[in-house]
């Protein structure tokens, strides 16, 4: 046997000793990343596809909806009504949203490169939902800004009509991001169950759409306090009754509100308790995920 | 009943799967129970119960999960190929896969929707709607499993379908029913038991051939496609 003759060469590895950020901007990024996820930024054609499909119907509906009422000068529909009216495809994005934000990091098990960072694990659920409901509430604002936009620049009383205008938008903002809160924390607790895509888009419209026709039986049950207590029982009706009470008539304009009688606070209450609930459980089902 | 069927059929079943088809049966039944025991007029709670919740959600929802987890769930996770090598002709694996999507979706949503329509009317309505909703089911399945060969996002593309088409549209554009499945199962139900509970403007020809059609036309296009299938990766 020759002597050793192995040498350890010296290629030039050198340690990283620049500034390392901390967990603000891993949330940051996170939730940046996340946003662009939603909306297929940085992403192949294929997973544009859905997301914009439903930005550009509810645009297109906004566009229409200002245009009648530039021409006919006809209110079609309120800022609020407007948010009603899209919820199917909320409901649709919030299933395209959802499972490509928390699914896909179960599926591929890359859950553990990001637990190995200065991220609490609360943060990761944290900063998904924050990205959903920041997607959602660009989904509805965005068209309300359209529709705001249109309206501002027919109005024919001048800066008074556009701060009228600005004063009716605002409201519908707020109620926009009431949708965008408890839907997201609904769709997120649900497809961060499970790691197949599919299968967490079925949940989500499962979940959203065998309540409704709940609200439509309750309300015909002969009881006065079930029938104004009925909306309780759907995600998008609850968030109506919750607009209903809070903004009331900004929110109407006089074009008949829900019934919901005096429960308004109640609405409040159990729209409060569900955010709180299914974001309490999102952060439960992060603290034990499974690593593979 | 060939291993296709059985594999398929535990594969939809396997450990506890089977419990995530129950809450949606049970909503239809409870509702129904809770308005009939509660004395409200059934012309009242029919239309939403039946029709609402019926076969406007628990029928297509359904079809949706397993039209598409018969065959999708194993593409998705690759194993499609291990039955694809087998000497087997594609016929054998599709007409198989069909009859328990169907056969499972026909059986969960008739159990409920055939209660709640003895509970609203009569066993006549009850049996109409069993029978309309199998056919229904079979369409429905039909379509969803073509479309889990066709692309790459079944559930999404079948959603796009039972949301905006047949949700969306067909309550505020007219003409679309002609192509809406649900719509067909409703003219299907009411004719075999005429109430006023069920109301579609389609003709009840034009259901029964478009429903035979798009069942047997989707079959020929998943044998079709899964002829020259190509196994590929996850979408990014």
């Amino acid at each position: 046997m020759s002597d050793a003759t192995g040498v350890i060469h010296d290629i030039g590895y050198q340690r990283y000793t620049g500034p390392r950020l901390g967990r603000r901007q891993v949330f940051g990024a996170l939730y940046l990343h996340g946003v662009r996820t939603v909306f297929g930024l940085g992403r192949s054609a294929k997973a544009k596809i859905f997301p914009w499909l439903v930005v550009s119907v509810v645009t297109v509906v906004a566009a229409g909806v200002t245009a009648v009422r530039s021409q006919i000068g006809e209110v079609v529909m309120t800022y609020a009504q407007f948010a009603d009216a899209m919820s199917w495809l909320v409901i649709f994005f919030a299933a395209v949203a959802a499972p490509e934000l928390v699914s896909r990091d179960l599926r591929s098990g890359v859950l553990p490169l990001y637990f190995s960072r200065p991220l609490p694990r609360g943060d990761y659920a944290l900063s998904k939902l924050l990205a959903l409901v920041t997607a959602l509430w660009l989904l509805l604002g965005g068209p309300q800004l359209v529709m705001f936009l249109g309206a501002a620049f027919t109005t024919n009383r001048g800066v008074r009509g556009v701060w009228d205008e600005l004063l009716d938008l605002l409201p519908g903002l707020l109620y926009a991001g009431l949708w965008a809160v408890v839907f997201a924390s609904i769709a997120l607790l649900v497809a961060s169950l499970t790691g197949k895509r599919a299968f967490a888009a079925g949940g989500i419209v499962a979940v959203f759409l065998m309540t409704t026709p709940v609200v439509g039986v309750l309300s015909i049950l002969p009881s006065r306090t079930i029938n104004e207590l009925a909306f309780v029982a759907s995600p998008p009706t609850l968030v109506g009754g919750v607009g209903n009470w809070a903004l009331g008539d900004r929110l109407t304009q006089g074009r008949g509100g829900m019934p919901i009688g005096d429960f308004g606070p109640v609405y409040a209450a159990v729209a409060v308790l569900l955010v709180a609930a299914c974001v309490s459980l999102l952060l439960l089902r992060y603290r034990k995920v499974a690593a593979r | 009943m060939s291993t296709v069927t059985w594999i398929t059929a535990r594969g939809l079943f396997g450990r506890s799967r089977f419990l995530m088809l129950l809450p949606l049966p049970l909503i239809l039944i409870g509702l129904a129970v809770l308005c009939r025991s509660l004395g409200v007029d059934p012309g009242q709670w029919g239309p939403p119960v039946l029709v609402g919740l019926g076969l406007a959600v628990v029928l297509p929802v359904v079809a949706l999960i397993e039209g598409t987890g018969v065959l999708g769930a194993e593409i998705d996770d690759g194993t499609v190929v291990h039955i694809l090598t087998k000497p087997l002709p594609r016929w054998q694996i599709v007409l198989p896969k069909l009859a328990v999507a169907a056969g499972v979706t026909a059986v969960t949503v008739g159990v409920p929707i055939y209660v709640a329509g003895v509970l609203a009317d009569s066993v006549r309505l009850g049996l109409a709607l069993v029978v309309a909703s199998a056919a229904g089911a079979l369409a429905y399945s039909a379509l969803f499993l073509a479309l889990s060969l066709v692309t790459r996002r079944p559930v999404l593309l079948g959603l796009v379908y039972v949301l905006i088409w047949e949700g969306l549209l067909g309550r505020f554009v007219s003409g679309t029913r002609v192509l809406s499945i649900q719509q067909w199962v409703i003219a299907l139900a009411d004719r075999m038991a005429p109430t006023p509970l069920l109301g579609t403007s389609v003709s009840v020809p034009v259901a029964a051939v478009l429903t035979a059609l798009v069942a047997v036309g989707f079959t020929v296009l998943a044998i079709d496609r899964l002829r020259s299938f190509s196994v590929a990766g996850e979408t990014s």
